[in-house]
């Protein structure tokens, strides 16, 4: 909602902007006859700037405007996810892969307190994307302190290309403070099978 | 019956009212068993059309998308067809695109969370979303004479 309105803000500020940029110069285009009429009096008229120079500090004025605009919106959305989700009760859950020979990751299923909280397909490119190391957010939310289940199901191609579907279980101590989980999917070379590690951050 | 009234209008707004918002992301398993989603195809032109196999007008009107498909594809078209039968029905409706040669992906939403996300109250529905990933045309149900709206609109914005 914050983050809507703040868009929406940002998209009527930014016409502003350009369409205070020629009119400002349009001020400043006129302010030198102004200044030519009061120096009139004196016997040598000062030479007006050069126009171009006028343009390009308002160019620059414009950018720094942007600038500010743009760092705004970047405070705010940090404000926004600290008023979503206070640290206190945060929870979040990523999803990491290493290595992934002997599994190809289609989907990952989250159950807090068998409750369906994420489901989330990963296309080939964003599976590519983990592979080099890309780590990705499939959930965050808030949870009270006290202890809590956490499944995740996850669904891909095993070795030899067999659907391979499998499970893994955390339980949850939430205190006071930011949770974090990783699930991190690795290859087991002895056993030539996926390795699914569920890994609590603090 | 008050109740009713009073929720009437929010549970069945149109599909309609989607031109001019962004176009809700969404990922779904495809026929071939890739997983799709729409925002990857982000600068591109993308025609979602929301068909069923219970459905006679969709019948009709897949091959004339397949149609448009084949011609407008390497002009930048994506078409995903998104079928909303039941999960226990996958198998007819994959029969039924294989019966009609349909040449674009169909993906399955067995969980209806993208129909509802397009508000998909009457089949078929189709909708036209722009490379700037914003809803341009929205058309419920098919007649005749249809496509050629279709084919007028993606123009425009191929052209764009």
């Amino acid at each position: 909602m914050l983050r809507q309105s703040l868009l929406k803000i940002t998209v009527t500020l930014l016409p502003l902007l350009f369409a205070a940029g020629p009119a400002a110069a349009r001020d400043d285009a006129t302010a030198p006859s102004e200044t030519a009429v009061q120096l009139a009096d004196s016997s040598a008229p000062a030479p007006s700037p050069p126009q171009g120079e006028n343009f390009k500090s308002l160019d620059e004025e414009v950018q720094a405007l942007k600038k500010e605009v743009l760092d705004l919106n970047r405070e705010l959305f940090v404000l926004e996810e600290e008023l979503l989700f206070p640290a206190n009760t945060q929870v979040a859950v990523f999803v990491s892969m290493d290595v992934g020979e002997f599994f190809a990751l289609d989907s990952v299923t989250l159950k807090l307190d068998n409750k369906e909280v994420a489901n989330y397909l990963y296309t080939e490119r964003e599976a590519q994307a983990l592979l080099r190391g890309g780590v990705h957010r499939v959930f965050i939310g808030n949870l009270k302190a006290g202890e809590h289940e956490l499944i995740a199901l996850f669904t891909g191609q095993g070795p030899n290309q067999r659907d391979y579907r499998r499970g893994a279980t955390l339980k949850l101590e939430k205190g006071v403070g930011a949770k974090y989980v990783e699930l991190k999917i690795s290859d087991k070379a002895v056993k030539a099978q996926p390795e699914f590690v569920v890994k609590e951050w603090e | 019956m008050l109740a009713l009234l009073l929720l009437g209008p929010a549970v069945c707004v149109p599909a309609t009212q989607l031109v001019g918002q962004p176009a809700p992301d969404f990922a779904l398993r495809s026929w071939d068993g890739a997983n799709m989603r729409l925002s990857e195809h982000s600068g591109e032109v993308v025609l979602i059309n929301f068909w069923a196999t219970w459905c006679g007008p969709c019948r009709q009107e897949m091959p004339l998308l397949d149609e448009i498909y084949g011609k407008y594809r390497r002009a930048g078209l994506v078409l995903f067809s998104v079928n909303l039968d039941e999960q226990s029905n996958l198998e007819a409706a994959r029969e039924m695109a294989k019966t009609l040669r349909v040449s674009y992906p169909v993906l399955f939403d067995a969980r209806k969370e993208v129909s509802r996300a397009y508000q998909a109250s009457s089949m078929p529905l189709t909708v036209l979303i722009d490379r700037e990933g914003v809803v341009r045309y929205v058309s419920e149900g098919f007649k005749v004479g249809y496509e050629t709206r279709y084919t007028e609109k993606l123009r425009e914005l191929l052209n764009e």
